[in-house]
């Protein structure tokens, strides 16, 4: 089955930026991107954690062991990760490219999602957290990557933030 | 055992080998037991010094990594344990100072004073190597005589620490990157295409 044109440019996005050490928490558009990973980026290695912060601190160690890593989360693990973020990966200067798969946007049926949906742009602008959002399908590929670039060539992290409206047509259940 | 002991008991043992300090008084008697650049102090993230951990172990197979932990920290990412059981890298060997209580913040008992069992905890996750060790040498001897990934139970007694580590974290980092040779680049631009 071919990939939704999105998740195929995240991989391509995230490869093209040097990444082969992904760190994961399970959500339902991402299954589409890990799939891809698996099955055509044999190089790349997938990493599952068991919650948003672990995987930020399992990213902090990927870098020090000399890889560039990225972490892949639902906009609700965001929460998850703020002191991860503020208190280790932005004080140490630790790159990590976050794809952040969003819930409480655009499309949103449940109600609990929304109100982290409708503030991580502002929690991200609070804590000096640079973020991108993926305009289209099309754009995913080189958006992921110029995040990807800026984050590990200025060693801080940097977030790509994947719309529902972009992603929904694909989730399965 | 005192913490401090205990810690000497790891860095003696570890050679030039990285060691992750959790934050507060592990740390704290990490930089006394021996203030080396093979050492990562965290300042803040509490918990998350295994997870360090195990990025690290699976990204230098080459070399064993030490994380010295606290049991209030492994206790806010007991998550961390189900990793390690996933993952299983070989080469990580997570040691918790488990002095029962929280020291850093004024000595409030932790669950492990009640008869949480860390020990059990890491072995219902699916790690085969754990020990409990109440002295020294059972410590040495559990670092000494056993594969990873390893988690060691290290029961001691609170000792107040003497010295701080380092403050800043982006000399740590640095220092640390360096030392285990993966020294960042003066310009950071050069490392990315």
């Amino acid at each position: 089955m071919r990939p939704p044109a999105w998740a195929a440019g995240v991989c391509e996005g995230v490869h093209a930026a040097g990444s082969r050490a992904v760190v994961y928490v399970p959500d339902n558009p991402l299954s589409h991107v890990l799939g891809e990973f698996e099955s055509r980026y044999r190089d790349v290695r997938l990493m599952l954690a068991t919650r948003e912060e672990e995987a930020f601190g399992i990213a902090a160690g990927l870098y020090l062991g000399g890889h560039l890593p990225t972490v892949m989360l639902q906009s609700s693990g965001v929460g998850n990760s703020l002191n991860a973020l503020t208190s280790l990966i932005l004080p140490y200067q630790i790159p990590v490219l976050a794809i952040v798969s969003m819930r409480g946007d655009e499309g949103e049926w449940n109600a609990a999602q929304v109100p982290m949906g409708r503030a991580l742009r502002s929690i991200f602008d609070a804590v000096d957290m640079p973020h991108a959002t993926v305009a289209s399908a099309d754009a995913a590929a080189e958006t992921v990557r110029l995040v990807g670039k800026t984050a590990f060539g200025t060693r801080r992290p940097g977030a790509c933030l994947l719309p529902r409206r972009m992603t929904s047509a694909s989730i399965s259940g | 055992m005192t913490r401090l002991e205990a810690t000497r008991v790891v860095v003696a043992l570890a050679g030039d080998s990285p060691i992750v300090a959790s934050l507060g008084h592990p740390a704290y008697d990490l930089a006394a037991a021996g203030d080396r650049p093979q050492n990562f102090y965290t300042w803040g993230s509490m918990g998350l010094a295994s997870s360090i951990g195990v990025g690290l172990a699976m990204a230098r197979r080459d070399l064993r990594v030490f994380v010295v932990d606290g049991d209030g920290s492994l206790l806010m990412n007991l998550g961390s344990l189900a990793t390690i059981g996933l993952l299983a890298p070989a080469n990580l060997v997570l040691i918790v100072m488990d002095n029962e209580e929280y020291a850093t913040t004024g000595r409030q008992k932790t669950p492990t004073a009640h008869g949480a069992d860390l020990d059990a905890a890491a072995r219902a996750m699916g790690i085969a190597q754990t020990a409990t060790a109440r002295g020294e040498g059972e410590l040495r001897r559990a670092i000494e005589h056993l594969n990873g990934p390893l988690v060691v139970i290290a029961k001691v007694a609170e000792s107040a620490p003497v010295i701080k580590p380092p403050l800043d974290c982006v000399f740590i980092k640095q220092r640390f990157m360096a030392a285990i040779g993966n020294a960042e680049p003066a310009t950071a631009a050069q490392r990315s295409s």
